[in-house]
C-alpha cells in the first residue's frame, strides 16, 4: 500500500470552557490516499470543524499526530507553519472569504505572493486555473460583482494555486443554491478524479453522497467510516 | 506587496484623507514653529559671528537704562593686550511702539568705528559715515526695506524722556547716507548715527550704553576679558564666548517651547494614525486570518499594515513640509515688506520634519500591526 497522504493519529483536542473541560475530538484516527474524495459528516458540535482546523494547522491538538506527505505538521513550530499551510494545504470555506478589494484573478495572485513565486508564473498559473474554473471572462471582477458560485469557483481557484497536497474545504456548499451546488461538487470530483485529494466538511447528504468515502463523526469520535 | 498597501489606502479614501491630513497638520506644526526657531538660531549665529571677535563692557548690573562714562572707554583702551575700543549707545527706534519681534533700534557709533564694529558688512548703496557727519543715518536692510528708504531720504527717529508724569517726544529728521547689504543679524534692523549726535538726541550726556573691546592678535579674549574686568571699576565683562553661552541658553528654552508643541502636534497626528490602523485591522480581521491560513507570514502581514501605516506618515509629512514651505514662505514675504524675517527653513528642519513623519507613521502602525500579525487564523477566521 502507498503511504498515505494524510494520515491523522490518535487526534484528541479538549477546549477549557471557563473551568470546564470539553473534549472536542477524542482518540480520532485515520488515513486518506492520494486522490480521494472524502467527507466528514456529523450533527454540530461533533467535532468535525475542529477536526479540519487541526489538519489545516489552523489550530494545535492536546494529543495525537497529523502527517501530510509524510511530515508530522501538528510538530511544526510556529515558524515552519506557513511554509506548510503554503505548500501542503489549500481552503475553501464556507463564506467563500475572497478579500473584497481585490479581483478574482488577484484574489488567486495573493496566494503565490505568499510563496514567493514570480509575478509572470503567478499570473500565467491564476489564468490557467479561471480558465479550468470558467472564469476567465470574469477575472478582473470584484468578488461583489460575482455570484456566490463564482466566488467559490474563484476561492477553489485560490486552493489550488500552490498545488497543495490537500483541499480542505468547510462546508464549501453552505451558502449556495442547489444547482450551484450540484456544479462545485463536480468540479471538486472532476479535481479528485486528476489526482487532487480533497476533503469535504458538509452537513449535506446529498454533497456527501457523491464522494467516495463518508467519515461520520459525532461527540468528538469516528462513528462510521464508509468507502464506496 | 506594495500595490496592495495602495489598494487598501485607495479604498478607504475619506478614513485616509482625514488621517493623513492630521498627520499633515503636525509636521506642518514643526515646520511653522521649527522655522521660527530656526530663524532665531541663524539670526544670533550671524550677530554673534559679525561681532565674535569683540569683549563686550557693560554698566555693572545689567544693561537696562544704565549707561557707561566715556572715560571707561579710555580706561578700557589702557588695558594691555586691547588693540581698541569704543563705546555705542543703543535706543529703540520707536519708543512708544516696542514690538518683539525685530525690533528696529538705533545705534550710535563712533563713524570712524562702525565698519569695524560689524566686521566685513558691506554697503548696498552710498558710504559708511564719516568722523564730522551731522544728522546723517546708515540703514540696516531691514529698515530700509520696511520704510521704503534710499539714499538720500529722510529717516524720522524719536526720542523719549521722562519728565515727571509726562514725557517729552523729541523728532528729528536724519539723512540716509548709506544702505548696508542685507546681514541676517541684528545689524539688519539697525539706524547707524554717529555716538556725538546720539548723545545730544537722546541727552545722555556723555555717556555710553556698552564699550566693545578689540584684543590684539596675540592676546586671548577670554584672559583680557578677567583683566578688563579687574583693571576697570564698575563695570561687567562678556567674553565672546560667554555671550555665545548666555545665548544659546535662551534659545535653547526658546526652541523648547517652539518644538515642543510642534511635537505635540505632531503626536496628536500619530495617534489618529494608530486609531485609523486598529480600525482598518479590526475591520480586516477575517482577511488577516485568511491571509495566514494562505500560508502568509507573520511579516507580509506586518509588512501590509506597517507599510499602510508608513505610507500614510510619509504622504502626510510630504503634504505638511510643502504647505509649511509654502505657508513660511508667503509670511515672510509679507513680513519683510515690514522689515523682519520671521521663519527659517534649513535642511536640518527638512530632515527632521521627514525623519519624524516617517516614525510617527511606523510607530503608530505597530501595534495594530502586531495585532494583527498574532491573531490566530482560526479565530480571525470565524471572526464575524
Amino acid at each position: 500500500m502507498n503511504e498515505p497522504i494524510l494520515a491523522v493519529r490518535n487526534l484528541s483536542k479538549t477546549y477549557m470552557q471557563g473551568k470546564i473541560p470539553v473534549h472536542a475530538l477524542t482518540d480520532v484516527s485515520f488515513d486518506v490516499e492520494k486522490g480521494e474524495f472524502l467527507s466528514i459528516v456529523g450533527p454540530s458540535g461533533s467535532g468535525k470543524s475542529t477536526l479540519l482546523s487541526m489538519i489545516g494547522l489552523l489550530d494545535k491538538p492536546t494529543g495525537g499526530s497529523v502527517l501530510i506527505d509524510g511530515i508530522e505538521i501538528t510538530k511544526a513550530s510556529e515558524r515552519e507553519a506557513p511554509r506548510i499551510r503554503r505548500e501542503k494545504i489549500g481552503f475553501v470555506f464556507q463564506h467563500f472569504n475572497l478579500i473584497p478589494t481585490l479581483t478574482a484573478l488577484e484574489n488567486i495572485d495573493i496566494a503565490m505572493r505568499f510563496a514567493r513565486v514570480p509575478k509572470g508564473r503567478r499570473r500565467e498559473r491564476a489564468i490557467d486555473l479561471l480558465e479550468q474554473m470558467g472564469l476567465r471572462e470574469r477575472m478582473n471582477h470584484k468578488p461583489s460583482e460575482l455570484s456566490g458560485g463564482e466566488q467559490q469557483r474563484v476561492s477553489i481557484a485560490r486552493a489550488m494555486a500552490n498545488h497543495p497536497a490537500i483541499i480542505l474545504a468547510d462546508e464549501p456548499t453552505g451558502e449556495v443554491d442547489t444547482k450551484t451546488r450540484d456544479m462545485i461538487v463536480g468540479i471538486l470530483k472532476s479535481l479528485s478524479e486528476k489526482g487532487q485529494t480533497i476533503l469535504v466538511v458538509t452537513h449535506d447528504t446529498a454533497v456527501a453522497d457523491r464522494t467516495s468515502r463518508i467519515i461520520t463523526m459525532r461527540d468528538g469520535s469516528i462513528a462510521s467510516d464508509i468507502s464506496d | 506587496m506594495f500595490d496592495l498597501i495602495i489598494k487598501n489606502i485607495t479604498q478607504r479614501k475619506l478614513r485616509t484623507g482625514l488621517t493623513v491630513f492630521g498627520i499633515s497638520l503636525g509636521i506642518f506644526a514643526i515646520i511653522v514653529m521649527g522655522g521660527m526657531s530656526e530663524n532665531f538660531n541663524l539670526t544670533f549665529e550671524r550677530s554673534i559671528s559679525l561681532t565674535a571677535d569683540k569683549i563686550r563692557v557693560m554698566p555693572e548690573g545689567g544693561f537696562f537704562g544704565a549707561s557707561l562714562n566715556e572715560s571707561k572707554v579710555r580706561e578700557v583702551r589702557r588695558v594691555p593686550g586691547v588693540a581698541d575700543a569704543y563705546g555705542m549707545l543703543q535706543a529703540p527706534l520707536d519708543p512708544e511702539n516696542l514690538g518683539f519681534f525685530g525690533v528696529d533700534f538705533v545705534i550710535g557709533i563712533p563713524p570712524e568705528k562702525q565698519q569695524a564694529a560689524m566686521k566685513d558688512t558691506e554697503l548696498k548703496g552710498g558710504r559708511f559715515l564719516v568722523p564730522g557727519d551731522g544728522y546723517r543715518a546708515v540703514l540696516g536692510s531691514s529698515v530700509a526695506r520696511e520704510f521704503n528708504l534710499n539714499v538720500g531720504d529722510e529717516i524720522e527717529i524719536k526720542s523719549k524722556r521722562a519728565l515727571r508724569a509726562t514725557s517729552i517726544t523729541n523728532i528729528k529728521n536724519f539723512t540716509v547716507v548709506g544702505v548696508l547689504e542685507y546681514t541676517g543679524s541684528f545689524f539688519d534692523n539697525s539706524v547707524q548715527i554717529p555716538l556725538d549726535r546720539a548723545q545730544d538726541f537722546y541727552n545722555r550726556g556723555n555717556t555710553v550704553s556698552l564699550i566693545f573691546a578689540v584684543p590684539d592678535a596675540n592676546t586671548d579674549p577670554e584672559e583680557l576679558t578677567k583683566r578688563i574686568g579687574l583693571n576697570v571699576e564698575r563695570v561687567t565683562t562678556f567674553s565672546p564666548d560667554e555671550i555665545r553661552r548666555q545665548i544659546e541658553q535662551s534659545l535653547i528654552i526658546f526652541s523648547l517651547i517652539t518644538i515642543s508643541a510642534a511635537i505635540l502636534a505632531a503626536i496628536i497626528g500619530g495617534l489618529s494614525v494608530m486609531n485609523t490602523m486598529l480600525m482598518a485591522v479590526s475591520e480586516r480581521t477575517r482577511e488577516f486570518g485568511l491571509m495566514k491560513a494562505m500560508g502568509a507570514e507573520t511579516r507580509d502581514i506586518l509588512f501590509l499594515t506597517m507599510g499602510e501605516a508608513a505610507f500614510m506618515g510619509v504622504l502626510g509629512g510630504i503634504i505638511g513640509i510643502a504647505s509649511g514651505a509654502i505657508f513660511v514662505n508667503r509670511m515672510n514675504e509679507y513680513l519683510a515688506a515690514r522689515g523682519t524675517v520671521l521663519f527659517a527653513i534649513t535642511p536640518r528642519l527638512l530632515v527632521i520634519a521627514i525623519v519624524f513623519a516617517t516614525l510617527l507613521g511606523i510607530l503608530s502602525g505597530t501595534y495594530p500591526a502586531y495585532r494583527a500579525a498574532k491573531m490566530s487564523p482560526m479565530e480571525a477566521l470565524r471572526h464575524e
